[in-house]
C-alpha cells in the first residue's frame, strides 16, 4: 500500500519538476537582463577570485613592514601606497577580501542554518514553542544589532572568530521570522495536508515539502546579509573588536589609518573602496535576485 | 523603470549630501575661529587633554592627569623650578637643614589663605602630613615616597610639629636625600584642613588649597572647572580668569577641536602631526622638556621570562630606532637605562643591546627555545606623554620578535583595568613608561624596580637584592657624588638583568593656538597655569 501511495505521488512531482526548470532557466534569463544585477555578480565574483589568488595576486605580503617606506604615495612600487607602517596597502587590501568574505559567507551560512532551524521549528509546531522562539527573536531585533554584536564580542573576547560569531547572531532572528511566516503560509497548502493525512513523518515533512518550499526569499535575503555581514565585520575591527594585528582586515585598516586622513589618505581610501563595493556588489547581485525569485516583483 | 530613476535619484542625493558634509565642517569651523577673535581680550583657557583625573586630592592618586589639575589648586612647601626640578621657596619662604641631615625647619609665608577663607599656618601643614601619615598605601599611595607610613618601621619622619604660627619643624628618623625633592612633588600639596573635615571622603571631589585657582565644577569625564582665587597672595596673579580642562581621549579629534577653536591648549599630540601644526599659522609647537622612560616590561616571575636569556634576546631583537623615526617624528631617543640621561646619576657607560637578530635566535636556542615560543604582548589603550601611539609600537614590536621566532598576541584593555593588571603581575610583557616627578633618580629606580615597590609600580615583579642595597644605600647617601655612584652601579646591574627594554626618551608635543603666551611646560607632565595669558 505505501509504495502503491509513493509513486502516484512521485510522478506528478517528477512532472512538476521538470516544469521548474524552466523557470530557473527562466529566472537566469532574466537576472541577466538586469544590467545592474549583472554588474553586481560580476563585482562579487571578481572579489572571490581576488580572494583565491590573494597570494599570487599580492606583491608584497601583508604584515611585511618596512618603516622606512611609512606613508608613501601611490606609486608603481606601491599601487596603492603604504601604511605607517610601511606595509604595501594593496597587499593587504588583496588579502582583507579573504578575510571580508569569510566572514560574510560563514556568518550568513552560520545565521541561516541556525535561523531556518528555528523559524521551521516555531512555524510548523506553533503553540507555546512559536511564543517562545519567537518572543526571542523579538527581544535580539530590540536590540540595535551593532550594540548585540558588540556585547557578544565583549563576552567572547576580540577576535575575528569571535565577530564572526556575533555576526552570526544578531542575524538569526532576521532569518528565522522570514522562514516562520513562509512557514506559516505553506504548512495551509493542501499538499502539505495530504502528507499528514498519508501519516508523513513531520521531519519529512518539514525537509523535503516544506523546507524547499520556503527556501528562495532566504536565498535573496543571505545574499543582501552577506552585505550587512561585511559591514558589521568591518565595523566591529574599526571598534578593534574584531581581526586582530596584523590581520589586514579593511575594517581595522580604516581604524589605523584614520589619523593619517590628512596627511595620508589613500590609506583609508581603498579599504574604504574595498568595503564600499563589495558591499554594492552584494546589494545588487541580492536585488536583481530579489527581482526573478519573488514572483510578487514578477509582474 | 521608475524604480531605477529612484535609484540614481538616491545616491546622487547621498553623494551630495557627502560632498556638503565635507563643505559644512569646513564652514562651521571658520566662523567660529572668527567668534573668538571678534571678542575682547580672552580670559578663559580650555584645555584639552586624554583623559580624566581619577581624583582631585592629590595624595590619593599617582596618576598624571590629577596632578595637572591639582598643581593649579593647591600649593606645596617648596617648588619645582620654571622647566627644572631645582629647589625655590612655594609656601615655606626659606629653610634650614640641621647639619645631621635630619631636622628641616620651615619658615613659612605668612597672610596666605586657603580658598575657603581659613588661614594658611604652621598647624595646618602639620594637620596634613599627620592626615597622610596615618593612612595606608589604598588611601594615600604616593606617601609611600616616605618610606611607607607611621606604621611602617621604614617610614622616615619621626615627627612634624609646629614651633610657633609660621614655623614648622620635621624631625626624621634617617637621612633622605631626597626629601625637599619629595616635599615638592604635587601629591604633597598643603589642603585647607577645615575643607578636609567638613568634606571627609568627599574631599576629592571638593579640592581647597592656596593655590592661583579655585575649584568650581566637575564633570566626570567631560570637564573640570577651575575659576581664578581672587584672593591669592602672588599679587597680579593668575593672569587667566578661568580654565576649563575637557577629555577628548582621541588626539586626532583633539588637534581637529584646537584647529576648530573649540580649545586652547592640548597636550598628547601625535608627533606626526607635527607637521600639521606647523603648517597651520593658527597654532604653535610647545615642547616638553623630556624627563620620562617607555619601556617595554617582562613580568620575570612568569615563563619564559623568569629566564635571563630570554629577556636579553628580546632586548636584541627590538630595532628602537625604527620605531622612534616611524611613531615619534625623531621627538625621542633611544633608552638604554630605567631612567632618563637628563637626571643626575645617569650611567651612560651601559652599552645598550644592539639590534642583532642573529645574537637573539643564538640566546633564544641557548635558553632552550631554538623555535621561539608563543606569549601575550599587553599595548595601553591610551596615548601617554612617552608613548604616543602605544597600540602602534606594539604592531612594529609583534613584527620585529615573530622574526626570532617568538608570535606575540596583542592584547589591551581599558586604562584603569591594565593598571590594575599590571600590578598584579598578570601580563608576559607589558608596554609602559613613566615621566619623573621630582628628578630624583630614587624616583625611577626605586619607584620602578625595586623589590619594595612589587605591588605598586613595579609591575616587572623584579627583586634583586644587590639592586635593593645599592638603591636604599643611595637614598640615605648625603653626598650626591656617592649617590650618584651607587645609582650608576645599579643601572649596570639592571642592564645584565634585562627586565625591561627601554625604549624611549620622548619630547612630548603640545599644541596650543596662536595666541597663548606664557605657556611653559614642565619636565613633570604638570605646570602651573598662573602666568598663561592671551595676546
Amino acid at each position: 500500500m505505501a509504495e502503491l501511495v509513493k509513486n502516484t505521488v512521485e510522478i506528478p512531482t517528477l512532472q512538476t519538476e521538470e516544469k521548474t526548470i524552466s523557470p530557473w532557466k527562466e529566472a537566469w534569463q532574466s537576472f541577466y537582463k538586469n544590467r545592474l544585477a549583472l554588474a553586481g555578480l560580476i563585482i562579487v565574483v571578481f572579489f572571490i577570485i581576488l580572494a583565491i589568488i590573494a597570494p599570487l595576486a599580492a606583491p608584497y605580503s601583508y604584515d611585511g613592514q618596512t618603516l622606512t617606506d611609512r606613508l608613501q604615495p601611490p606609486s608603481s612600487k606601491h599601487w596603492f601606497g603604504t601604511d605607517d607602517f610601511g606595509r604595501d596597502i594593496f597587499s593587504r587590501v588583496v588579502y582583507g577580501a579573504r578575510i571580508s568574505l569569510w566572514v560574510g559567507f560563514f556568518s550568513v551560512l552560520g545565521s541561516v542554518i541556525a535561523g531556518t532551524l528555528l523559524g521551521i521549528i516555531a512555524g510548523y509546531y506553533g503553540r507555546w514553542v512559536d511564543t517562545i522562539i519567537s518572543r526571542v527573536f523579538d527581544v535580539m531585533l530590540a536590540f540595535p544589532s551593532i550594540l548585540l554584536a558588540i556585547a557578544v564580542v565583549a563576552i567572547l573576547g576580540p577576535s575575528l572568530q569571535n565577530a564572526l560569531i556575533a555576526i552570526a547572531v544578531i542575524n538569526i532572528p532576521n532569518f528565522g521570522r522570514l522562514i516562520r511566516s513562509r512557514v506559516l503560509s505553506v504548512k495551509q497548502e493542501e499538499y502539505i495536508m495530504a502528507a499528514r493525512a498519508i501519516g508523513m513523518k513531520d521531519s519529512r515533512i518539514l525537509l523535503h515539502h516544506i523546507l524547499p518550499n520556503s527556501i528562495s526569499p532566504v536565498i535573496v535575503q543571505a545574499t543582501l546579509a552577506i552585505a550587512s555581514a561585511i559591514i558589521e565585520a568591518a565595523g566591529l575591527g574599526f571598534l578593534g573588536l574584531g581581526a586582530q594585528p596584523p590581520t589586514p582586515e579593511w575594517g581595522k585598516m580604516l581604524a589605523d589609518s584614520k589619523q593619517y586622513l590628512v596627511q595620508a589618505p589613500w590609506t583609508l581610501f581603498f579599504p574604504g573602496i574595498a568595503i564600499a563595493l563589495t558591499v554594492l556588489g552584494f546589494n545588487l547581485m541580492g536585488d536583481g535576485l530579489r527581482d526573478v525569485l519573488d514572483p510578487k516583483m514578477k509582474q | 523603470m521608475k524604480k531605477r530613476s529612484l535609484t540614481w535619484l538616491l545616491i546622487s542625493v547621498m553623494a551630495i549630501s557627502m560632498f556638503l558634509a565635507g563643505c559644512g565642517s569646513k564652514s562651521t569651523s571658520s566662523t567660529a575661529k572668527d567668534d573668538t577673535k571678534s571678542g575682547s581680550k580672552k580670559d578663559t583657557l580650555v584645555y584639552g587633554r586624554g583623559g580624566d583625573s581619577t581624583s582631585l586630592d592629590p595624595i590619593t592618586t599617582t596618576e598624571g592627569e590629577t596632578f595637572k589639575v591639582t598643581i593649579n589648586i593647591f600649593e606645596n612647601l617648596v617648588n619645582y623650578g620654571k622647566q627644572d626640578t631645582t629647589l625655590h621657596p612655594g609656601l615655606a619662604k626659606s629653610w634650614e637643614v640641621s647639619p645631621d641631615g635630619l631636622t628641616y625647619t620651615f619658615h613659612l609665608r605668612q597672610g596666605v589663605k586657603f580658598q575657603d577663607g581659613t588661614d594658611f599656618n604652621a598647624d595646618a601643614v602639620v594637620f596634613n602630613f599627620n592626615r597622610w601619615m596615618n593612612g595606608d598605601e589604598k588611601q594615600f599611595p604616593y606617601y609611600t615616597m616616605f618610606g611607607g607610613f607611621k606604621k611602617d618601621p621604614g617610614h622616615v619622619i619621626k615627627e612634624v610639629k609646629a614651633v610657633d604660627q609660621n614655623t614648622v619643624q620635621f624631625i626624621l628618623k634617617r637621612p633622605m636625600a631626597p626629601f625637599l625633592k619629595n616635599l615638592a612633588m604635587s601629591p604633597f600639596g598643603i589642603a585647607s584642613p577645615s575643607a578636609v573635615k567638613k568634606w571627609g571622603d568627599k574631599f576629592r571631589e571638593h579640592p581647597v588649597g592656596t593655590g592661583p585657582f579655585k575649584f568650581v565644577e566637575w564633570k566626570q569625564n567631560d570637564r573640570i572647572v577651575l575659576e581664578k582665587n581672587p584672593d591669592y597672595w602672588q599679587k597680579g596673579l593668575p593672569k587667566l580668569n578661568k580654565i576649563i580642562f575637557r577629555v577628548i581621549p582621541e588626539n586626532t579629534a583633539r588637534l581637529n577641536a584646537l584647529a576648530n577653536g573649540e580649545i586652547d591648549v592640548m597636550d598628547g599630540l601625535n608627533p606626526s602631526d607635527e607637521a600639521t601644526v606647523k603648517a597651520n599659522k593658527n597654532l604653535q609647537i610647545i615642547k616638553r622638556p623630556s624627563m620620562n622612560v617607555g619601556y617595554l616590561g617582562f613580568t620575570v616571575t612568569r615563563k619564559p621570562f623568569d629566564n635571563k636569556l630570554v629577556r636579553q634576546a628580546l632586548s636584541y631583537a627590538i630595532d628602537k630606532k625604527a620605531i622612534i623615526k616611524a611613531f615619534y617624528g625623531g621627538q625621542a631617543i633611544p633608552a638604554k637605562n630605567p631612567m632618563p640621561p637628563s637626571i643626575e646619576g645617569y650611567n651612560d657607560a651601559v652599552q645598550d643591546y644592539p639590534y642583532d637578530l642573529e645574537k637573539a635566535k643564538q640566546l633564544l636556542a641557548q635558553a632552550g627555545y631554538p623555535n621561539g615560543f608563543s606569549m601575550d604582548l599587553w599595548a595601553m589603550p591610551v596615548a601617554r606623554p612617552y608613548m604616543p601611539e602605544g597600540m602602534k609600537i606594539a604592531e612594529v614590536i609583534q613584527e620585529d620578535l615573530s622574526k626570532i621566532g617568538v608570535k606575540a598576541k596583542i592584547q589591551s584593555v581599558d586604562w584603569a583595568t591594565y593598571l590594575q593588571k599590571a600590578t598584579k603581575g598578570d601580563f608576559d610583557a607589558y608596554m609602559l613608561g613613566w615621566t619623573g616627578d621630582n628628578g630624583d633618580p630614587d624616583n625611577f629606580l626605586y619607584a620602578l624596580l625595586d623589590k619594595d615597590s612589587i605591588g605598586s609600580n613595579n609591575y616587572s615583579r623584579y627583586d634583586n637584592p644587590q639592586v635593593h642595597d645599592l638603591l636604599i644605600k643611595a637614598q640615605q647617601e648625603a653626598d650626591q657624588t656617592k649617590r650618584n655612584d651607587l645609582y650608576k652601579q645599579a643601572q649596570q646591574i639592571i642592564h645584565d638583568d634585562a627586565p625591561w627594554v627601554p625604549l624611549v626618551h620622548s619630547t612630548p608635543l603640545l599644541a596650543a593656538s596662536k595666541d597663548v603666551v606664557n605657556y611653559v611646560p614642565h619636565p613633570t607632565g604638570s605646570e602651573v597655569l598662573s602666568e598663561v595669558e592671551f595676546k
